[in-house]
């Protein structure tokens, strides 16, 4: 069996006293957009495609419901491969890109996902996320590949609330 | 001029501001619209009509006409008697030429009558045939509403927000406002939408009402959808309960003369008296059913009231109205002819049921009062105050006065002889005349004209209201800016992990499905060349991945593709060509295995969705104990490529990759440059090469370091074009560009991949089929004997006589030569086979060639 290390990019290790630089997938596009969007895409991610048992549960840092076989779990990003090997899941940490923001203004410039149904998961910014939300702030977790273009709609519409 | 301040206008006078009209200063007051700060500086004419030209002014004041449209900072179309004015603002006339007051074009409206009757441009400009591009031209120059800056970029903009509430008032008419405090007192959360004609809004907000106000709802869309104009922001409501209280709207009675300068609707006169404080005229006749309000605005404006009749007591049988340049002079009415400059008309009132017809009411027509009424509403919608059918009308909107042109439709200059010409022309049903006349189909949407059109059908055909019935209320209820509708236009796309170093190396950028990928960095020649020299790297991140994993795994490929997977060793690498049911060519890619159950699937960057639903969908119908991750967007990847390839990968990891430690085919779990990677030895480009595949937020340090320890090597980051001419040296193929929907694996030249003696596969019996019928085309490599590149589709001729067509081709820098692959007849796809193919009009000779142009033995691909 492979562990399929190449999925996990906090194994990365140093060489000649250089280690890999990890470059999250909306570091690029947040540069200089102040401290209103908190980048999340560095935590480690998990996705479990079975039903989470009690016991594992109470071990794991943070549990998402997805679906009725689908769990998201949140995580330090160093412990990603230890737990995924754990719950038997797939570490997902590179895939997904993370986003926090906050106001609800803002949320229903960007989906028309119920907010007060969350966490749920819909297209915010037209693309297929993963939302969920703490009071009045909401953390979106979707495919890395449209980092850039979801920080860039979400930039557009704060600037259409100022 | 102004009255002195009336009871609860709308004006704040200590605010003056001003805007322009035609370039010259307009003054006005904080709560002024722009028709109403024109009108109080004496302007009477506000538009010239879409067809004919004639001078319009205000009619309704409430933006149910198409009278008072200007175009308002560029933008045409704008209602100018419920815009806001506001500071700075540039007001123009529009769909004149001239003047409002000396339109050049009214000249159409002089002699044009009797040569465009309506529907005209269905029968005497579509003969010549070619001649009809210029009259379009012209017509469109001489019709029309305003004009759009074709050149001009989005200089407003319009966001869309999400909302959700129990209830949604649309409308705050009294009913309305009544329903809405129903439901905030029981506890409801209320949202009340107004297009900001009410007077009656304050103290709602205490109540924890929401107003929001200027805007309009657009439409009743499935499942509560209310979209509504709110000006900049598209509010999109899902509401639980919706209560419409749009109110109703004075019918307009047709009459000589209807249209002229100084006719106006009771409520026009209502607004501009009680809300701007202004004289609506010096002389006036009032025609209407409850003529006692519009007497009392007019009084209170000091306007002299000449003659009053009463609808309710006594229709009259004539009705004339004369002007003079478009002006109104004069009424007569049963021979009575009353001098005047006011004209205000009405036949009473239609409930304006156009949302609650959209929502699903049926609409009936009511003979005692004369109007049409919404009946069974769906669930989840009421109707409330006047809307519901409370008002009513007299029936005779027409008397029965000989002179000139009766407007039935003011937005499109329809009049009642056109409406009867059609009718003799054989559009007999309502919905069949709206679409030959356009009636209703203005931007009034129907609200002055539907009713009238329907009485004027039934009178025509010998009918009644109730048998001829209403069109189909469609949105939008009222017109909208189409740059609201389209909102921020945000293209979903993606991007590769290594796309800033991309950018950052000057890339020409090209799309490939939702993706964005390197054409070139500059000079694709030199690319290929520095793989065939030293070494090149291409981004290939877009690949489509998959683990496909669990006890079934291999079994469930050896179903999937044609190909064997059962002998494929841990460790090892197979080419795969996915085909559909019926045999045909969906996609291909590689088949690595990483274990007994654990197999990386890769896809072509355009179809990694498809493929990943094919699998998805098939794992469901067989049910087979299997497990399949995309890890597309996981995993970046780098292809290395050329005879250095191996040197500079011996540098980055301590992997042995000798020709025998790390074979052709051979697939590897290493770390590169520090990065946990899965190597792949494979050669789409056809030299020595390694795709590498690693965590996506790794991807950059691992570009970085192979172009940092590769360049005494030589190394050169290239593009798809270079790779494009790469391969076609190799005659590798690409699924989609030199396959369609049509090509399945054996004509394609892949018989090798089919393994016919399996047990079972998707699409077998296809090929089965295909196989003893035998190819009718083949797809094979040519040259040819010029320098010249046929285009991608080119004609492949034989005997004179259309034989093929060109999927790819180009320049060889390598070779020297001008190659590419085509679909030609079995016979031909021999080496040496001669064929023609057109190029620029010409036909230019070319070979076929059977193997690859470049390394046919594929010795440097297993160096
Ligand atoms: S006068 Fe403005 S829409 Fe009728």
């Amino acid at each position: 069996m492979s562990d399929l290390a190449f999925l996990s990019p906090s194994l990365a290790s140093a060489v000649d006293g250089v280690s890999p630089r990890y470059r999250s997938p909306l570091e690029h596009a947040l540069a200089g957009a102040g401290d209103a969007l908190r980048d999340l895409s560095t935590l480690g991610k998990l996705e479990v495609r079975r039903e989470l048992d009690a016991a594992l549960e109470a071990g794991a840092p943070e549990v998402v419901r997805i679906a009725p076989n689908r769990t998201l779990v949140l995580c330090e990003a160093e412990a990603a491969p230890a737990l995924a090997a754990q719950l038997g899941a797939v570490d997902v940490s590179a895939a997904l890109a993370g986003l926090a923001l906050s106001g609800e203004r803002l949320m229903r410039r960007l989906t028309d996902l119920d907010l007060d149904g969350l966490p749920a998961m819909g297209a915010v910014a037209g693309i297929q996320c993963t939302v969920l939300r703490d009071e009045d702030e909401f953390r979106l977790f979707f495919a890395q590949e449209y980092g850039d273009h979801v920080a860039a709609v979400v930039l557009d519409a704060m600037a259409g609330l100022r | 001029m102004r009255l002195p301040a009336q009871p609860g206008e709308r004006l704040d006078r200590t605010r003056p501001l001003t805007f322009t009209f035609e370039g010259a200063t307009v003054e006005a007051f904080e709560g002024d619209t722009i028709a109403s700060a024109l009108y109080a500086g004496g302007r009477r004419v506000f538009s010239r009509s879409f067809k004919y030209h004639r001078p319009r002014g205000l009619l309704c004041c409430t933006g149910s006409c198409p009278n008072c449209l200007m175009q308002v900072d560029g933008a045409p179309g704008i209602r100018a008697c419920i815009e806001p004015a506001r500071a700075g603002a540039v007001v123009r006339a529009q769909n004149v030429l001239g003047s409002l007051d000396r339109d050049a074009l009214a000249v159409i409206g002089k002699i044009g009558g009797p040569f465009t009757p309506v529907g005209f441009y269905y029968r005497t400009m579509i003969r010549p045939r070619w001649a009809w591009p210029y009259y379009e031209k012209v017509l469109r120059n001489l019709a029309g509403l305003g004009r759009v800056d074709r050149h001009g970029r989005r200089t407003r903009r319009f966001d869309t927000e999400h909302r959700r509430t129990q209830v949604l008032v649309i409308g705050g008419s009294e009913g309305g406002v009544t329903a809405a405090r129903a439901a905030a007192a029981a506890g409801e959360q209320v949202v009340l939408v107004d297009e900001g004609l009410s007077l009656e809004l304050g103290g709602l907000d205490e109540l924890g009402i929401e107003v929001v106000a200027p805007a309009r709802a657009i439409g009743i869309y499935e499942g509560g959808l209310v979209p509504v104009d709110a000006g900049n922001v598209l509010l999109r409501f899902r509401a639980e309960r919706i209560v419409v209280a749009t109110g109703s709207l004075d019918q307009p009675l047709v009459f000589p003369g209807n249209d002229l300068v100084g006719v106006m609707l009771p409520n026009g006169i209502r607004r501009l008296v009680r809300e701007w404080a202004l004289r609506p005229g010096e002389r006036a006749v009032v025609i209407a059913p409850a003529v006692e309000p519009i007497v009392d605005d007019l009084r209170a404006a000091g306007t002299e009231v000449a003659r009053v009749f009463d609808l309710n007591e006594r229709p009259p049988k004539e009705i004339v109205a004369r002007g003079r340049k478009g002006r109104l002079a004069s009424v007569r009415v049963d021979g009575e002819t009353v001098a005047c400059d006011l004209l205000v008309m009405s036949s009473g009132r239609q409930p304006a049921y156009s949302l609650l017809a959209q929502a699903g009411a049926r609409i009936e027509y009511d003979a005692a009062t004369g109007i049409f009424v919404p009946r069974d509403l769906p669930a989840n919608v009421e109707a409330a105050g006047s809307v519901a059918g409370t008002s009513h009308a007299v029936p005779n909107l027409f008397p029965a006065s000989a002179g000139k042109r009766r407007f039935v439709c003011l937005c499109e200059d329809v009049t009642t002889k056109d409406v009867r010409r059609a009718i003799a022309e054989g559009f007999d049903s309502l919905e069949l005349a709206k679409r030959y006349t356009t009636v209703t189909m203005g931007p009034c949407q129907g609200r002055l004209c539907h009713l009238a059109s329907v009485r004027l059908y039934a009178r025509e055909t010998g009918s009644d209201e109730a048998a001829i019935g209403t069109t189909t209320a469609r949105p939008p209820w009222s017109p909208v800016t189409l740059g609201l509708l389209a909102g921020r236009g945000h293209e979903p796309v993606k991007h590769t992990s290594l796309h800033r170093r991309h950018e950052e190396l000057g890339a020409r950028m090209m799309w490939a499905g939702a993706w964005r990928r390197v054409h070139s960095y500059g000079d694709p020649a030199e690319e290929t060349r520095a793989v065939h020299r030293a070494v090149g790297v291409i981004d290939v991140s877009t690949l489509g991945k998959l683990v496909v994993s669990g006890p079934d795994a291999v079994a469930f490929l050896e179903r999937l593709y044609p190909n064997r997977f059962v002998d494929l060793k841990p460790g090892r690498i197979r080419y795969g060509v996915l085909g559909t049911d019926a045999g045909r060519i969906m996609d291909d890619g590689t088949i690595g295995r990483l274990s007994e159950q654990q197999l990386y699937v890769t896809t072509t960057s355009t179809g990694a969705e498809a493929v990943l639903e094919w699998f998805e969908w098939w794992n469901a119908v067989w049910r087979m104990d299997v497990e399949i991750v995309d890890v597309t967007g996981a995993l970046a990847a780098v292809n290395v490529a050329g005879p250095n390839a191996r040197e500079l990968l011996g540098r980055l990891t301590e992997l042995d990759v000798s020709p025998d430690g790390f074979r052709y085919l051979d697939l590897k779990e290493a770390p590169v440059a520090g990065t946990p990677c899965l190597l792949l030895r494979i050669g789409f480009v056809g030299e020595l090469g390694y795709e590498i595949h690693c965590p996506s937020p790794l991807a950059e340090h691992l570009w970085d370091t192979l172009l940092e320890r590769g360049a005494d090597l030589g190394v050169r980051p290239f593009g798809l074009e270079a790779q494009r001419i790469l391969r076609l040296e190799k005659q590798h193929i690409i699924v989609g560009q030199d396959t369609d929907s049509e090509s399945n694996a054996i004509d394609a030249g892949m018989p090798w991949i089919v393994k016919l003696d399996k047990e079972d596969f998707v699409g077998k019996w296809a090929l089965e089929h295909l196989q003893e019928r035998g190819p009718r085309e083949r797809l094979v490599g040519f040259e040819l004997d010029g320098a010249a590149v046929p285009a991608e589709g080119s004609q492949v001729v034989v005997a004179g006589r259309p034989a093929g067509r060109v999927t790819s081709a180009r320049w060889s820098d390598e070779l020297q030569r001008s190659i590419g692959l085509a679909w030609v007849p079995p016979a031909l796809a021999e080496e040496g086979s001669r064929l023609e193919i057109r190029l620029n009009g010409s036909l230019q000779p070319a070979v076929v060639r059977a193997r690859p142009f470049f390394d046919p033995e594929g010795t440097r691909l297993r160096s």
